[in-house]
């Protein structure tokens, strides 16, 4: 890439082609004042507080739009611009009013700032107030009094979120932000909006007034909800309830977080310590036979089970590692968000990523804003909410995933040996076309868009990590990945189900075995975060220790808030293995799974002013040497009659987040009209669903957004039992009424 | 004295003179009898017959304390006041938690709400006395004028975490409105000779 030469206030600076003027100055350490800029998106250009001379060239331009060219000498403070960005201040001050005494942002606003930093102490300019209505949109509330219309928060829902819901109504001196086609505002909630927006004008709800910047103190975490780990702070005060989280805040110019992270913490637990349900564990423990746990735990909770299995002999059943452990072992490495990010092209097979992990479905929507992405969306079920970054959508029918793969990898891949060529060679793409439905005509299209772009990611989605079909996908999956140019995303499911596939040795979950105990996972003794547990521990909010996202990333966390009961260290101490804190496990995860020795102390957990991630460490990805061999394709399995797919909405990920009150979880089963004609059901009715033995009673619920005769069913509120090992998809029958008595 | 001649005087020229005493005893029997004649001089009785006399007089100058209480100067620091504003008698506090977030001894909790008007509502407010310094710091940067000592200094109890509540410290509505509510004088306070304009809200 060729570079540009030029002059920042007298410095020769070197820009490469796609920097912008501002980028640079900030860069060498030259300041430019700024309201409108974020980094993360394209300029908006509204503010002009930016303005910037070029020497012979007439009037003012914008340093955070304009790129500068070779050998111009640029001015960032001179009388002239230092006056022109004076009025602007001033006219953001014409009519603002003067509550910040009571305002959210008041602390940290940089309306506040600038206004103190240009040192405007009178006003030349006036205008005629109007009335603004204040709106409340659900967990949001906007204030179209303090919005200084810098236009950060339309950029940031269209251009990283992709819901774009809200939109500017234009009218000069009155124009405000509104739900874009709608009076109140529908969109998957994420706040970011809130977190962006430079003054007090959008809010969130819960939060509205409860506390100040200043009295909150920051803690620096991961957020526990999904495989992504996005970073974090809770804002924490003690006040007359005790200590509580007030808050949860991202450093928006290099993150992003979903509703989930921002809004789900109500979950926090008090904890109590009863020695005699701790011995009462521990023997449990003594005498179990195995070790049921979950991919909500720590990489220490899990060294520690892993020590407990080596001592006591006996089994560690985690499926959802397991499955993820297998499935990946074909790949070489695996690709990240990042990676996402930086690509032209992407496949999404078998997740319907929106609500399986925002934080990949943000990815997808920066890839296809800021570098024109091509993404094709290979499901059974459209999703409405991807319909705006998804340039081809194909449909094929749910249970022939692994048919879906073949073809692409048939059409796909070149240069292959031998032995992968007579396979491919020898499919009967004939049959998989017509029973998956995944037509000729819809393939020449993905070749065809392929074969124009270069950075190309696959991501593997959690339907195929549950088909019975799997290892075969994946390995079929790593053809791609070897012969077509793809890098691979596995959708991880659980915050550490990467960490726990590394850590521990699994064995096959045998649900008939009788004396399980259960960690975050129910069994015959079971001890979880829950406090209806036979013993309670902390949740991973308020405990220290280390998790691997599943962009293999090892990430710290940090206690929210203190909780008073026990851990899993207590009972390690008690087994004679513990330490004397969790965290002391850090330096001692196994490095021959890719690990540092680094202590956990030693953890940063930031972002830096360029960028430049800090957090925690990544791990480095073992070539696995496994020669995986190709199987034949099984016949394609059919789902005919009533399906549901098993489908948490957006938001909700797992028992915790169903207990936060501002994510609302609803146990409804959604279903299009299609669906409501053939399973005879109206909306609001109350039905029972039968699949595999047991039932459950729930309301139905119609969705016009949603197409085709697939329903989708909440998970987070069903047995986790009864969901091992079972695919996403279910023939169930569904009768009208609770009649199970 | 008047204050300017207090701090103007010459204390090398004023009427100070050293006291006499007598050489220390340093033989036994010197101090043996030192202790004999002191023991036997009956000084107790004439401390007491001053005390005796001076009651059969009447002219005690003891203050009969609970019964009485001296003034206390108006820049005393006692219990905290919640102010309210004239007329309207609304709370002058607007929760911003500068007092909270400054006070050197952290015993100031304030819990704030978004109420049923839109406006930001404290909705607890305490201070714990037993950890309180009487800095004036809480005063002093309260933007709105609305947390101020008053004069109230008796804060015995039978315990150290004694708490006061909002409601305790706030004027009550009528004093507010009829106008007999006291700006505190101190520190903190509005400047002197500043007029203190009604409230707008009671247009
Ligand atoms: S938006 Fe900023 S300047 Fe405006 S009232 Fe709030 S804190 Fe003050
Ligand atoms: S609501 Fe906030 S982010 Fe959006 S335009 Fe107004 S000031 Fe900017
Ligand atoms: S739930 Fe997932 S995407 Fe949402 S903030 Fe947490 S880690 Fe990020
Ligand atoms: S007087 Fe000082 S110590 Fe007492 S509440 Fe106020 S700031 Fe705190
Ligand atoms: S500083 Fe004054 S206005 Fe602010 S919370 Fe304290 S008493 Fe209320
Ligand atoms: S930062 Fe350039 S116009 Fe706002």
């Amino acid at each position: 890439m060729n570079k540009i030469n030029f002059k920042l206030d007298g410095i020769d600076v070197e820009a490469s082609s796609d920097e912008t003027i501002l980028s640079v100055a900030r860069r060498v350490g030259l300041y430019i004042p700024t309201m409108c800029y974020l980094k993360k998106t394209t300029p908006s250009a509204s503010c002009r507080l930016c303005v910037v001379e070029v020497e012979g060239v007439d009037g003012m331009i914008l340093s955070c739009q304009a790129k500068p060219t070779q050998d111009i000498s640029v001015t960032t403070n001179s009388e002239a611009l230092i006056k022109e960005r004076t009025n602007i201040m001033k006219l953001y001050s014409v009519n603002h009013p003067l509550e910040c005494g009571v305002c959210d942002k008041s602390g940290e606003c940089d309306l506040q700032n600038k206004t103190a930093e240009f040192g405007i102490d009178q006003q030349s300019f006036s205008a005629k107030d109007q009335y603004r209505e204040v709106k409340e949109w659900g967990l949001l509330g906007y204030n179209p009094s303090l919005c200084i219309m810098c236009e950060k928060c339309t950029h940031v829902c269209n251009e990283i979120i992709g819901d774009d819901a809200i939109e500017i109504e234009y009218g000069g001196y009155s124009s405000t932000i509104t739900p874009k086609g709608s009076d109140t505002l529908d969109c998957t909630f994420c706040g970011e909006c809130i977190a962006v927006c430079p003054v007090g004008a959008l809010t969130s709800s819960d939060f509205h007034y409860r506390a100040n910047s200043w009295e909150l103190t920051k803690v620096p975490s991961t957020c526990p909800h999904c495989s992504a780990g996005c970073a974090l702070e809770y804002e924490v005060k003690n006040s007359h309830g005790g200590e509580k989280i007030y808050r949860v805040v991202n450093d928006y110019e290099h993150t992003t977080l979903c509703g989930a992270g921002r809004f789900g913490f109500d979950y926090i637990a008090d904890g109590s310590k009863d020695e005699m349900k701790l011995q009462s564990a521990v023997d449990a423990i003594k005498g179990a036979k195995a070790i049921r746990f979950s991919s909500q735990i720590s990489n220490e909770e899990a060294l520690m089970l892993q020590k407990i299995k080596e001592q006591q002999g006996l089994k560690l059943f985690n499926e959802d590692a397991r499955v993820y452990s297998k499935f990946t072992t074909p790949f070489s490495s695996l690709a990240t968000r990042e990676d996402v990010k930086s690509s032209d092209a992407i496949l999404i097979l078998g997740s319907r990523i929106s609500s399986d992990n925002p934080a990949i479905r943000y990815a997808i929507t920066e890839a296809s804003r800021h570098r024109g992405a091509s993404v094709v969306n290979l499901h059974p079920i459209e999703d409405a909410l991807m319909q705006n970054v998804i340039t081809q959508f194909v449909k094929y029918e749910a249970g022939s995933e692994e048919g879906v793969m073949a073809l692409l990898v048939q059409r796909l891949v070149c240069d292959v040996d031998d032995a992968t060529k007579r396979y491919l060679d020898s499919l009967d793409d004939g049959y998989l076309s017509a029973e998956s439905n995944f037509g000729e005509d819809e393939l020449d299209e993905i070749a065809a868009m392929l074969s124009r772009k270069e950075s190309r990611v696959i991501i593997l989605g959690a339907d195929l990590l549950s088909h019975p079909r799997a290892e075969n996908i994946a390995v079929l999956a790593s053809l791609l990945q070897r012969y077509a140019g793809f890098k691979v995303l596995v959708v991880a499911s659980q915050i550490n189900t990467v960490g726990v596939s590394l850590i521990c040795d699994l064995d096959l979950d045998d649900k008939s075995i009788d004396g399980t105990v259960g960690y975050g996972m129910p069994a015959e003794f079971t001890i979880s975060y829950d406090d209806s547990a036979d013993l309670q521990v902390a949740p991973l909010s308020q405990q220290e220790g280390t998790v691997v996202t599943l962009d293999h990333q090892l990430l710290p966390l940090n206690v929210a808030v203190e909780f008073n009961g026990y851990v899993l260290n207590d009972i390690a101490n008690i087994l004679g293995i513990g330490k004397r804190d969790t965290v002391d496990f850090t330096s001692e995860l196994p490095q021959s799974a890719g690990f540092k020795s680094t202590a956990f102390d030693l953890l940063e957990n930031f972002y830096q002013h360029d960028g430049l991630d800090t957090r925690g460490y990544f791990i480095d990805q073992t070539e696995s040497g496994a020669n995986s061999t190709l199987e034949d394709i099984e016949d394609l399995a059919e789902f005919n009659g009533t399906v549901i797919y098993r489908c948490d909405e957006v938001l909700q990920f797992n028992a915790l987040t169903a207990k936060c009150a501002a994510l609302g979880a609803d146990s409804a089963l959604v279903g299009s009209a299609q669906f409501a004609v053939a399973a005879r059901v109206s909306d609001g009715d109350l039905i029972t669903i039968t699949s595999a033995g047991t039932d459950r009673v729930r309301e139905f619920k119609l969705d016009n957004t949603l197409k085709g005769t697939i329903a989708l069913e909440p998970m987070v509120d069903r047995e986790p039992l009864s969901l091992l090992g079972r695919y996403r998809y279910e023939k169930v029958t569904i009768t009208k009424g609770s009649c199970d008595e | 004295m008047s204050l300017e001649e207090f701090k103007n005087r010459d204390i090398s020229q004023s009427n100070y003179y050293k006291v006499d005493i007598d050489e220390y005893p340093t033989t036994n029997s010197a101090k043996f009898f030192q202790v004999v004649r002191r023991t036997f001089k009956g000084e107790m009785f004439v401390g007491l017959w001053v005390v005796l006399r001076e009651m059969f007089k009447f002219n005690i100058h003891t203050l009969q304390y609970p019964k009485e209480k001296l003034p206390i100067t108006p820049r005393y620091r006692a219990i905290h006041e919640m102010q309210r504003l004239f007329e309207s008698g609304t709370d002058r506090c607007i929760g911003c938690g500068l007092c909270e977030k400054i006070c050197i001894s952290d015993c100031i909790r304030i819990d704030t709400r978004y109420d049923e008007s839109s406006r930001k509502e404290v909705s607890e407010y305490t201070i714990n006395l037993g950890r309180c310094i009487f800095c004036g710091y809480c005063a002093e940067v309260c933007p709105e004028l609305a947390i101020v000592h008053g004069g109230r200094y008796e804060n015995v109890s039978e315990q150290r975490e004694h708490f006061t509540l909002y409601e305790d410290m706030l004027t009550p509505i009528d004093s507010a409105i009829n106008g007999t509510q006291k700006e505190y004088p101190g520190f903190g306070a509005i400047t002197p000779n500043e007029s203190v304009k009604k409230t707008p809200l009671a247009y």
